[in-house]
């Protein structure tokens, strides 16, 4: 604007001011409009352009809410004794279970310094339900507690690799890849099988399944796998305490 | 009496239980085969459930989610034990609604349920007044109805109706003449729920007849739909409205002569969901309101007739029905959900249920293993005639060979002409498309075929031998089809399974029957069962349904099918070629079952 004024160009002057004008007229138009308008429409713009912000604030916030996993899930084959260890775990008594048919879930404070709470939920084992209570929870688990009965295990080998095999393969399992704890449950029997030996054969089996023909090992996964020995009912049957420490210091790990 | 009584969380804790004295085995084991056979087998619909020599009564509280099971000695005929659970379940939701209310494991695990008083207290009152009731006496001759009778209305003449009220039989009446007492006697009214036809009309004149049959009319439209008998059988109490209208008063039966004009029907009972005034809709919006079977009756019976227009079996579909109604019966909905919607929730997730196998079925595995003790897999195809067992054996065939294996066809159909050269041909074209150089010089699929008219399980047992000596890993055996009713050929076929124990029996069946699936498994197992002469006699197994193609959305046959032997389907077969062969989709199915 300057350059302009300095500038003794007669047409360029007179352009100048009528850029001038035409720019204090909008803004006087502007001003004009402003103050004669309802100022209850301007509040309501004001408002609703607010609540806008606010819900797509919390919209966020939920949506992000809902991918913290902070379940961990008792699943297992039917009769290996996920209710019980659900007991101990939850309140450290003994309880006469009977078959599952729906979840059951409860807050557990794991052993650990930072003393996290997560949600430990039960689900049923049974053949016709697993699938479906397993769709309903596995996106929001943190770990999966896979317990086995280590005393008829040799019998039910087939049963276990594959409920274990389908576990594996889940798509939702391998995107968020939660720690797998195999629970070899049932340890106060005498004739149950060890965590490793339970490991190797289950190893072997996976290499059927697979029908790849290589080897099969539980460290190639991209997941955390342990395997642990406990016994949720100790050898005095109802009083005593259970065997869970290995489970318990696992869960604290998390 | 009694030999115990628990009360536990449908998740599987148990809150209470009781152990009759002197009986020293759990009760673990029956309670827990009650809950995988009937429970989650959705045969709820009757409450009591028979173990080797046990008794199981139960009730399920669907509100709080627990589970109350008695259980007590076959031999013992309790008329006590339903009232009693029922008393129980009341008084143990009242003491303890506080606790329950909270809902959640760690209620149930926090808290210990002292009900031993209680419960002995209710035991000893239901066993008295048991014992109070079955004391009644003979009536006497002078209170009883016959001889408030005139002598001349027991009079039977030619062509006449008897004098005695006929229960649901429709018979011609002809007039005679009425005795003064008459009126008071045939205005007792008749039994709820039963089609009476009252043909107690001695003697009454064509009007006084006809003013009868007017209100019998007026009454049972008012009443009609609640009274359903409550202990009768479920399917007696399927009354078919086209027979009421043919009992309807002024119908030619009676009054040929005169044009009766039947009274307007009187106008409906006022609904009695509402629940007072306008909140009552309301409250079902908001949530908190319980379900009862009132509510679910109509959309159960929508239900049933859709599942039925889809091709499932009556029974079935009834059966189904009535055990969602009990598992949904007192539950308390959600908001802003409808009763239509929570059941048809639940009828949905039963169907999966019922579909979802209920043990592993990975044949190709089994075979591995077979395979590593060295003997063949044994595969039986039995079912009716035309079905497609031979097709469908030839696709099995098919499915094994591309995954590896060697097959045997044992040609067990000896009756049917051209059985044999069929089994040939597909042998051919099987070894054609899979030449014996690439397979290591021996052909993968051979014939073991002994011609026509010999013994069937003779032909299997030599096959079965024949393959173990020359390392065959599959047999696959075909039998002739055979009707349900057929005593000798089911004979003769339960003494093929029972003498060659095969590893997998299969029931092919065709997805295009309708009521008829249900006769035919029942008959096929019983005959299995009966001439078996082991304690355990090998039933059938899984279930190829075939013809899948042929259907478009009445799928009801798979549901009938598996509901009714427990067994899962194992293929199915979706045309005519060596490739239209799959395995079940649950889901898929009952979308297309449940789709309007």
């Amino acid at each position: 604007m300057d350059e302009r004024s300095v500038g003794g160009d007669m047409g360029g002057k007179e352009d100048a001011k009528m850029l001038e004008n035409t720019v204090k007229q909008f803004i006087e138009y502007v001003r004009k409009q402003v103050e004669e308008q309802d100022p209850v429409f301007l509040i309501s713009v004001v408002v609703a352009l607010a609540a806008i912000i606010i819900t797509c604030v919390f919209l966020k916030y939920f949506l992000t809410s809902k991918t913290v996993r902070s379940a961990v899930l008792l699943v297992g084959l039917c009769d290996s004794g996920k209710t019980l260890l659900f007991s101990r775990l939850v309140s450290g008594k003994f309880k006469r279970t009977q078959t599952s048919i729906t979840d059951s879930s409860a807050p557990y404070k794991a052993k650990s310094d930072k003393g996290t709470t997560w949600t430990l939920i039960d689900l049923p084992g049974h053949d016709s339900l697993r699938a479906q209570y397993l769709e309903k929870f596995k996106s929001a688990a943190r770990a999966i507690v896979f317990v086995v009965d280590s005393a008829i295990f040799q019998k039910e080998v087939r049963d276990v690799a594959e409920f274990l095999y389908v576990l594996l393969t889940d798509s939702v399992i391998c995107r968020n890849t939660p720690t797998l704890l195999v629970a070899c449950n049932k340890q106060d029997i005498t004739m149950a099988k060890s965590a490793k030996l339970i490991q190797q054969q289950l190893e072997k089996e996976f290499v059927f399944l697979g029908k790849k023909g290589k080897d099969f090992e539980f460290s190639q996964l991209p997941m955390r796998v342990e395997f642990l020995e406990c016994s949720a009912l100790s050898n005095k049957a109802e009083e005593g305490e259970a065997d869970i420490k290995s489970l318990e210091k696992s869960l604290a790990k998390l | 009496m009694l030999d115990f009584f628990t009360i536990f969380s449908k998740g599987g804790i148990v809150l209470w239980c009781f152990q009759g004295a002197g009986v020293k085995e759990s009760f673990t084991g029956p309670v827990n085969a009650l809950i995988r056979s009937v429970i989650l087998q959705e045969r709820s619909g009757s409450n009591s459930f028979t173990h080797e020599r046990q008794s199981l009564k139960y009730k399920l509280d669907n509100e709080f989610e627990l589970i109350f099971v008695v259980g007590f000695q076959n031999i013992l005929t309790l008329t006590y034990v339903d009232k009693f659970i029922d008393d129980v379940q009341l008084r143990f939701r009242d003491r303890y609604k506080n606790e329950l209310v909270q809902k959640g494991a760690l209620m149930l695990l926090n808290n210990s349920f002292e009900f031993e008083d209680d419960f002995q207290r209710i035991l000893r009152e239901a066993e008295e007044s048991s014992r109070t009731r079955s004391t009644t006496y003979m009536r006497a001759f002078q209170e009883s109805e016959k001889s408030k009778k005139t002598v001349k209305s027991m009079i039977e003449t030619k062509g006449g109706d008897k004098g005695k009220e006929q229960g649901g039989k429709k018979s011609k009446s002809s007039k005679k003449e009425p005795p003064a007492p008459e009126p008071a006697k045939v205005e007792k009214p008749s039994p709820p729920g039963q089609k009476t036809l009252q043909n107690g009309n001695q003697g009454l004149t064509q009007e006084e007849i006809i003013q009868k049959k007017r209100e019998e009319f007026i009454r049972k439209h008012t009443a009609g739909p609640t009274e359903k008998p409550s202990g009768q059988r479920n399917k007696q109490t399927k009354v078919f409205p086209v027979f009421d209208c043919l009992c309807m008063p002024g119908f030619s039966f009676y009054a040929n002569k005169h044009l009766v004009c039947l009274p307007p029907p009187p106008p409906p009972p006022p609904k009695k969901g509402g629940g007072g005034g306008g909140c009552g809709w309301v409250k079902g919006w908001v949530g908190s309101k319980s379900l009862s079977q009132e509510d679910m009756e109509p959309v159960l019976e929508k239900m049933k007739e859709h599942l039925i227009a889809k091709n499932v079996a009556a029974e079935i579909a009834s059966q189904l029905c009535d055990s969602v109604a009990k598992k949904l019966e007192g539950k308390v909905m959600g908001t802003f959900t409808t009763v239509a919607s929570t059941v048809k929730q639940a009828l949905q997730d039963s169907l999966v249920q019922i579909l979802q196998p209920k043990r592993r079925v990975d044949i190709l595995r089994d075979v591995m293993e077979a395979q590593s003790q060295r003997r063949p897999f044994v595969i039986t195809f039995c079912g009716v005639n035309g079905v497609g067992k031979s097709t469908n054996l030839a696709k099995i065939s098919y499915w094994l060979i591309e995954n590896g294996f060697t097959v045997l066809i044992a040609a067990c159909d000896t009756f049917r002409a051209g059985a044999v050269e069929q089994l040939r041909t597909h042998q051919r074209r099987l070894n054609a498309l899979h030449p014996p150089e690439k397979h290591g010089g021996q052909p993968v699929v051979q014939l073991y075929e002994k011609g026509y008219g010999k013994d069937a399980a003779g032909i299997a047992m030599e096959a079965i031998a024949y393959a173990r000596n020359q390392a065959f890993d599959v047999v696959l055996v075909d039998t002739a089809g055979r009707m349900q009713d057929n005593a000798p050929l089911m004979t003769a076929l339960a003494k093929l399974i029972a003498v060659n124990m095969p590893d997998l029996v299969l029931f092919v069946g065709e997805a295009l029957v309708g009521n008829e699936a249900v006769d035919q498994l029942v008959k096929f197992n019983q005959a299995l069962a009966d001439h078996s002469m082991s304690e355990k006699p090998r039933l059938i197994d899984g279930i190829v349904l075939t013809k899948f193609d042929t259907i478009d959305d009445k799928v009801g046959a798979a549901i009938s099918m598996t509901y009714i032997t427990g067994q899962p389907i194992v293929f199915v077969g979706t045309g005519q070629t060596y490739n239209d062969l799959r395995s079940l989709n649950a889901r898929a199915v009952v979308g297309a079952l449940m789709k309007a």
